[in-house]
């Protein structure tokens, strides 16, 4: 009987895959991701875009919160830079979109630089503070240079056209998310099995430890911040084009809020977490909709007036039951299972 | 690998294209429409009554035997104004409720970002919540917009008011977005044909709740006359704070936030609060038989959140009714589309009467100049 | 000048409302150690519930001021009670984002069992305008500036010279040592979340009677965070007069500098303040021991 999955040497703990098992359910996954646009409907197909620009987002912001234990809430003014950014150069200065999208990652990057050197020397909740505060700052920035940035009005992104393919219908916008997708998870998995990663892991771990061992604590803080920034803001940008147009009213701070929400539901720290996060909560009200329409027509029109709220509450309460009763969110969740499926009929 | 190349290139050439989609939304009982707009939250002051002024619509089409037998049904999206979830709503009513056609997108930045899905589908689409010039320039086949612009509104309200009250110190008070942009526009067309003497001018920003600094700025410079340009809670604020001061300009504010809520929530300072709009005031003549019909379909508690959106709601949906019903012969989008371009002119007695005749796709409703009376908390044509 | 008194006295009033949210999100702090994003909710909650009641007994003062303290103190504790408690000694992430997703469910629920839609709040002569040697404020305005040195008396005094007063500060100074001195850390939270509520509760109403009850007034709590770290998140009294310093400069920056920067005025003071004096002007500085 098998009773566990052991590693013994650091080159299996650093490999990215481990079993056979594992490399062929991967497939499986990519293969069944790759087909979706063949069975999938338009509007589903569009859910699924939005979920995995969420997830890219979520991967990115795992970096600063999951690995190195820094608080963001300016998920949102990361979001917006990029897309601006990612606006701004491809429509107005007509830059070709790969360099749009690079300036989309190190736009939010040099922010992150800005706020981090100032909240970064400190430890605690500092960051949280500033991040809140940069987000309405950022807004404003926005409306104020309206030469650069059309101001309230916004800008229109078309599609990319990238090597002469143009990525125009929705099942191209798909595969190119997906594409993204895919990178974010490969940079960040790669970043994790790194000296850079264990540095961050140092930190969250015990800052004082990590410092001991030669961790200059504010520079990695500040690296952690910029990778986690460059890695949202192409987020921000992927989520202008999906929603073909970029204005400050398209990225309210909810965002920021529901960022975190998708670690903590997810399971913070784990990238695989990150990504059942954000198919959990972006999937969510669709998933209430259906539950909704079970109860018949008079529950579902009595809810159809007030179905945003009810998904607030519901929302909320999935947040703290999360943090209450499954620390370690779905991932934990998942782990539990396949331990009692291990060792079943045993207890432990 | 190369297995999975050749998947990606079938998922490449099936992505459908959109177009076969031409009369969906169509069984033999039934025609379904599809709108979005908030119906929560005070935003929801708005997106409410406009979905009770499209479901009057609707009741009135199906009371009087419907449309060749079938009967209309209207789904309600709720978007809480945000972008994001307009997109979504719009694609799932389009493709996976399969709605005919969509009586409202919206407000404004909310159909803006919306247009090019919409525009894409090729579905017959009304916006009568935030009819603004980016809808309609250039005219897009399937989309209609039913109302005025801000800009437009602004000109007018400026060139009553220059004539009434001739002479005064102005101040301006404006948001930071495409709404307080297109008053401005509106203010600077006016001053081609009056002279106006602007002693106060500020821009606020958004989810402003305190407009002391602002209020005092129009106590200082003396103003006479002054634009609010706020929606909902900042007229509520603006009015309040001058109350306190002790000023009482000649305050204007616009159609968004005409509604009896705000009259109530401002209290007796709302007295002669001028207002302008191209939807009739309930206590017109028009107003009043409106109000029956709806009285007629509607539960009491929904007649008491009737408002102006309701009325434009109410005949932009009415609008698109009676081009469905002119194609009963013939049920698709582009003979719809045909028969909004073609139609006699739509009068519905709480609006001037809406046509889309000579390829606009604007109906470009006339304005009045109302004012506020706070005993019944509700609007007076002006003249 | 009178145009300079009136912007700082529009500024006091309505830094009193957000120095009253400071010292909640202070006192929280100070006892706990959390930072409770929900607090502007809260107030929004309290001003709605005050209103239900207003308008049921006619604006009698005196009810509506028992009625909404008493629901204050009673939503409080429940809420820290099956929320916050159970939380306590969970990583500080966690116990923020119960924080957070409270507020979301705060925000949807006055929606959900209360109307949300803006009233005009009439308790008593709450918005009679009084004069002032030229300067014209609602009685609301003036109470709520009365609550804020109240506010500030009673926890000089509470922390001075209570024996509970002293416990809280030692729970603040120290935790695992206050727990062995016997301090039920359970009951200093709840007291810490009671007063919070009550404070920010009073400056929600006295704000839905004075400018406008909205399901926007959470945005309070927005506001009152510079207010609080400027003022020091661990000196309750310094986040009162960061709440005045923050409404002064609110005002002043709206009356001479321009209207759209008055509302990041108070997050660009975060961003200086954290440059120059991280702990803000009154905090303590936190020198850390191996």
């Amino acid at each position: 009987m098998r009773s566990g999955f052991f590693k013994e040497t650091i080159v299996e703990h650093i490999h990215l895959t481990d079993s056979r098992l594992q490399r062929a359910w991967i497939l499986i996954g990519l293969a069944v991701l790759l087909t979706a646009p063949l069975w999938l409907n338009f509007y589903g197909l569009s859910l699924v875009t939005l979920m995995m620009i969420t997830a890219i987002g979520a991967i990115g912001l795992n970096i600063l919160t999951g690995w190195t234990g820094l608080i963001s809430l300016g998920q949102t003014a990361f979001m917006v830079l990029g897309a601006y950014a990612y606006a701004i150069s491809t429509e107005t200065w007509g830059w070709p979109p790969l360099l749009g999208f690079a300036l989309a990652g190190i736009v939010p990057m040099l922010a992150s630089v800005l706020i981090g050197i100032p909240s970064l020397r400190l430890t605690g909740l500092y960051l949280a503070i500033t991040t809140l505060a940069s987000s309405f700052i950022v807004n404003h920035l926005v409306l104020e240079f309206d030469g650069l940035t059309n101001g309230s009005s916004g800008i229109f992104v078309n599609r990319p056209v990238i090597f002469g393919y143009a990525f125009n219908s929705d099942a191209s916008l798909f595969y190119l998310v997906a594409g993204f997708g895919i990178l974010a998870i490969l940079l960040s998995l790669n970043l994790r099995r790194s000296r850079v990663g264990r540095a961050f892991f140092a930190i969250r771990d015990n800052d004082n430890a990590a410092r001991v061992m030669g961790i200059n604590l504010s520079a990695w803080k500040i690296y952690a911040f910029m990778v986690s920034s460059f890695v949202v803001g192409i987020c921000g940008a992927l989520y202008g084009i999906f929603l073909s147009f970029v204005t400050v009213d398209g990225f309210p701070f909810l965002l920021s809020i529901e960022a975190l929400a998708i670690l903590i539901v997810g399971g913070i720290g784990s990238i695989a977490g990150a990504v059942l996060g954000a198919i959990f909560l972006v999937g969510l009200p669709e998933l209430l909709g259906m539950v909704f329409s079970f109860f018949g027509p008079e529950v579902q029109s009595l809810l159809a007036t007030s179905a945003h709220e009810v998904k607030g509450v519901l929302y909320g309460l999935i947040i703290i039951f999360f943090l209450r009763l499954q620390p370690h969110g779905l991932m934990g969740l998942w782990s539990d299972l396949k331990r009692a499926w291990t060792i079943w009929p045993l207890r432990y | 690998m190369t297995i999975l190349k050749g998947l990606l290139a079938a998922a490449l050439l099936a992505a459908p294209a959109g177009a076969a989609l031409a009369n969906q939304g169509i069984t033999d009982k039934e025609i379904l429409l599809g709108e979005i707009e908030p119906l929560t939250g005070p935003p929801g002051l708005l997106g409410v009554a406009h979905n009770l002024g499209a479901r009057l619509a609707v009741a009135e089409a199906n009371a009087e035997g419907g449309i060749a037998g079938r009967q209309l049904r209207l789904i309600a999206e709720d978007d809480g104004y945000v972008n994001s979830r307009t997109i979504q709503g719009v694609r799932k009513l389009i493709h996976s409720d399969k709605v005919f056609a969509l009586t409202s997108l919206s407000g404004s930045g909310q159909a803006i970002a919306a247009l090019s899905v919409v525009e894409q589908s090729g579905i017959p689409t009304m916006i009568s919540i935030g009819p603004v010039p980016q809808l309609f320039e250039p005219p897009r086949d399937n989309v209609f917009v039913v109302g005025q612009t801000y800009t437009e509104g602004m000109r007018q309200l400026a060139l009553h008011l220059a004539k009434a009250h001739p002479d005064k110190r102005w101040g301006v008070i404006l948001q930071d977005d495409d709404y307080g942009k297109a008053l401005a526009e509106g203010l600077k067309q006016a001053r081609n044909d009056v002279k106006l003497n602007i002693a106060y001018e500020a821009t606020y920003a958004r989810n402003q709740r305190d407009f002391a600094s602002e209020m005092l700025g129009v106590k200082d410079k003396e103003v006479e006359v002054l634009i609010a340009g706020g929606i909902i809670s900042e007229n509520i604020a603006m009015v309040k704070e001058a109350e306190r001061l002790g000023i009482s300009p000649v305050i204007a504010t616009f159609w968004p936030g005409r509604v009896p809520e705000v009259l109530k929530a401002i209290g007796p300072a709302s007295d002669g609060l001028l207002s302008v709009d191209y939807v009739m005031p309930l206590q017109s003549a028009g107003g009043i038989a409106f109000l029956e019909k709806a009285t007629k379909y509607l539960s009491p508690e929904e007649v008491a959140r009737v408002n102006r959106y309701t009325m434009s709601g109410y005949s932009s949906t009415a609008t698109l009714i009676a081009a469905i019903k002119a194609c009963e012969a013939d049920l698709t989008w582009a003979c719809t589309i045909k028969a909004l371009e073609t139609n006699p002119a739509m009068d519905t007695g709480v609006m001037a009467p809406i046509s889309f005749a000579g390829g606009s796709r604007f109906s470009n409703s006339p304005v009045h100049i109302l004012r506020a009376d706070a005993a019944t908390a509700s609007y007076s044509l002006v003249e | 000048m009178t145009y300079f008194l009136d912007l700082i006295s529009s500024g006091l009033a309505i830094g009193a409302v957000y120095g009253l949210i400071a010292m909640s999100f202070a006192i929280i702090y100070k006892s706990t150690g959390l930072l409770n994003f929900a607090q502007g909710e809260m107030a929004m909650i309290i001003a709605y519930v005050a209103w239900s009641i207003s308008v049921r007994v006619e604006g009698n003062p005196f009810i509506v001021a028992a009625g909404s303290i008493g629901f204050a103190i009673l939503f409080a504790l429940i809420v820290e009670r099956i929320a916050i408690r159970p939380m306590m000694g969970e990583p500080i992430l966690s116990q923020i984002m119960v924080t957070i997703g409270l507020s979301v469910i705060f925000r949807s629920a006055v929606v959900l069992i209360l109307d949300g839609l803006p009233h005009n709040m009439a308790v008593a002569s709450g918005n009679a305008l009084v004069d002032l040697g030229g300067v014209r404020l609602r009685v609301a305005q003036i109470a709520v500036v009365g609550c804020l040195f109240l506010a500030i008396l009673a926890m000089w005094l509470f922390f001075r010279g209570s024996r509970f007063g002293v416990a809280m500060r030692a729970v603040a100074a120290d935790e695992a040592t206050a727990r062995l001195m016997g301090v039920n850390i359970g009951r200093i939270q709840m007291a810490a979340w009671g007063a919070a509520a009550v404070m920010s509760g009073a400056a929600g109403v006295l704000f839905a009677i004075a400018y406008e009850l909205s399901p926007a007034l959470f945005h309070l709590g927005l506001k009152a965070f510079p207010a609080a770290i400027l003022g020091g998140l661990d000196s309750i009294i310094g986040s009162a007069f960061g709440g005045i310093v923050i409404g002064i400069t609110e005002n002043l920056v709206g009356g001479y500098i321009s209207s759209g920067l008055k509302e990041i005025a108070g997050f660009v003071i975060i961003i200086l303040i954290l440059m120059i004096r991280p702990y803000g002007l009154f905090g303590q500085k936190r020198i850390e021991r191996l």
